[in-house]
């Protein structure tokens, strides 16, 4: 059964684009990874499942009824996080949360507190005084005390620590143990590598690709900067799984994907004065990954 | 309900201090009643050399300021200003401060419609109102029959100080429907302000050409203290006018608010 469907969903903001004709599925008890680059139209979607704003053309749905027209009946069930969070400055925190569960009836308080405990948030701090990673607990604790069956997420992890952001994808995957179905939006592959089941990658306002994690978790891109002592053959990191080589004296950068020891042994064989070994940026993998299929 | 409540936590305080301040402006003013009524003759001697245009826009042809409801009902003009100014604020902001604080993307993700949002506020920015003029009436009252010690109308005094609520109710509607008209209101005192003295200046433009047309564009028109103090009643066709105003003002605010795009923070 499908959670969320979405068809030809069209979002113009007077002449700018926000997204065109965005079409996928996100079937129930799956973690859907929604990536893509900033201004890409992973919001924009979003915000249109929330009915926040309305759309231009097509249509979306969740549990089956439209998000426009039933649009109250739908948020009962959703948890949603929002990539900024805000909430009046001049509340505490326990007060907000009791404020955002007397929108659901019959929430009990209890879990408030049980998920202030995970994420360690203090409840009689005020709003006005947290930083930018408590408000963000904040906001995972009032997106999920009302046990939604589906939970959106927007870019969630900015601000949070790795130990909470660890925490948190816990609470998330336990959350989908128990059957919730999450929408999950990121520019960081890392992140959705970590949870997701299936990803859609969004494109300049357009759906590039929906995919099975198993297809794209088998590639493990790495981004190579490497200084050489001597200046080396233009071809010499020519290998398979070789992308966006240059080479330029004793400097050369590329991406790989593949066994790793194939270069760290061309790598042994040379003296190096510098070596940076980073996460290729999301764009950079989908330029080599959509160059190669096409 | 849970959002009436807690609009209604978010604002009785400013609600207070606005009140204290008109109450404080009154008392500030009637102080100088007892100078001014015993010196009515030459401030009256003294107005007749203005132009009579000039006297007419002022207000102060037809109001004695000897007794005690002509004066009160001239310096009440001044307060009913800045009630206006409260009354249109608290319009502006009902809608659009969630959007200004960026909480909007809170409050509309919950489980509630456009149409319940705009009926909660709409019904905090009426309780507040309500509350205004209730406090300021009391305070009022209190006020004028200490320090002046004399007798009158109190139907009359209640009926100008009621005005406080008429006209309140019409400038809350006005800023509920530019709020969500308007694309972006970056700050709402100055715009406030600006509106409620325009209107201000056009009732002087009103009361000094005495044109039946223009008093219906004005809300200041509508509840004249001099006729009030004569007919101890308001005129019927300006009320309905107020009420309709009011009525289409709210409608429009439900029919935009529906549509409108929450811009994202």
């Amino acid at each position: 059964m499908n959670v969320i469907e979405i068809n030809k969903l069209t979002k113009y903001y007077g002449q700018a684009r926000g997204i065109v004709d965005v079409s996928f599925n996100v079937r129930e008890g799956e973690i859907f990874g929604f990536i893509g680059p900033n201004g890409a139209g992973k919001s924009t979607t979003i915000r249109t499942l929330l009915a926040l704003i309305y759309p231009t053309g097509g249509s979306a749905k969740i549990f089956g009824k439209d998000c426009i027209s039933e649009g109250p009946e739908i948020r009962r069930q959703i948890g949603y996080l929002p990539s900024e969070v805000y909430y009046y400055d001049n509340m505490r925190v326990i007060e907000l949360l009791k404020y955002s569960a007397s929108f659901y009836p019959d929430t009990d308080n209890k879990r408030i507190y049980e998920l202030a405990e995970i994420m360690e948030l203090d409840l009689g701090r005020k709003i006005d005084d947290l930083s930018y990673g408590n408000k963000k607990k904040v906001g995972i604790v009032q997106g999920l005390l009302h046990r939604p069956r589906l939970i959106i997420l927007d870019e969630p992890t900015g601000g949070l620590d790795p130990l909470m952001q660890h925490k948190f994808f816990e609470l998330i995957r336990e959350e989908n143990q128990n059957g919730v179905t999450v929408l999950f939006s990121s520019h960081i592959l890392s992140e959705v590598q970590r949870i997701c089941t299936r990803v859609g990658i969004i494109k300049e306002g357009k759906m590039v690709k929906v995919e099975d994690m198993s297809t794209l978790g088998h590639t493990n891109y790495k981004k190579f900067k490497v200084e050489m002592l001597e200046p080396q053959p233009v071809d010499y990191f020519n290998l398979a799984g070789i992308g966006d080589l240059s080479v330029n004296g004793k400097s050369a950068s590329f991406i790989f994907n593949g066994d790793i020891n194939q270069i760290i042994e061309k790598l042994y064989a040379k003296k190096i004065s510098n070596l940076i070994v980073e996460e290729p940026s999301l764009e950079e993998i989908f330029m080599h990954y959509y160059e190669r299929e096409a | 309900m849970n959002i009436y409540r807690h609009e209604m936590r978010m604002s009785l305080r400013s609600m207070l201090y606005w009140t204290t301040g008109m109450l404080v402006g009154l008392l500030f003013f009637m102080m100088m009643f007892a100078a001014v009524s015993e010196e009515a003759s030459v401030i009256n001697l003294i107005v007749s050399q203005f132009p009579s245009e000039v006297v007419r826009a002022l207000g102060l042809s037809t109001l004695d300021l000897s007794t005690v409801l002509g004066y009160y009902g001239y310096v009440f003009m001044f307060i009913l200003l800045v009630a206006s100014v409260y009354a249109l604020k608290i319009g502006i902001s009902a809608l659009s401060e969630e959007i200004r604080a960026k909480t909007a993307d809170f409050l509309l993700s919950k489980p509630v419609s456009r149409n319940v949002i705009v009926t909660a506020k709409a019904l905090s920015v009426i309780t507040l109102l309500a509350l205004q003029s209730a406090i300021y009436s009391l305070g009022a009252f209190i006020i004028v029959d200490i320090i002046t010690g004399q007798p009158y109308d109190k139907t009359v005094f209640l009926l100008i100080n009621l005005s406080i609520f008429l006209v309140g109710l019409f400038f809350a509607g006005l800023g509920l429907l530019l709020s969500v008209s308007i694309k972006k209101i970056k700050s709402v005192l100055p715009v406030a302000l600006g509106i409620v003295f325009g209107f201000a200046i056009l009732q002087m433009l009103n009361q000094s050409l005495a044109d039946p047309v223009l008093a219906y564009l004005t809300p200041f028109a509508y509840f004249d203290i001099a006729r009030i103090i004569n007919a101890r009643a308001y005129e019927s066709a300006y009320v309905i006018s107020d009420a309709v105003l009011i009525v289409s003002f709210t409608l429009l605010t439900y029919i935009i608010y529906r549509r409108k795009d929450i811009p994202s923070v």
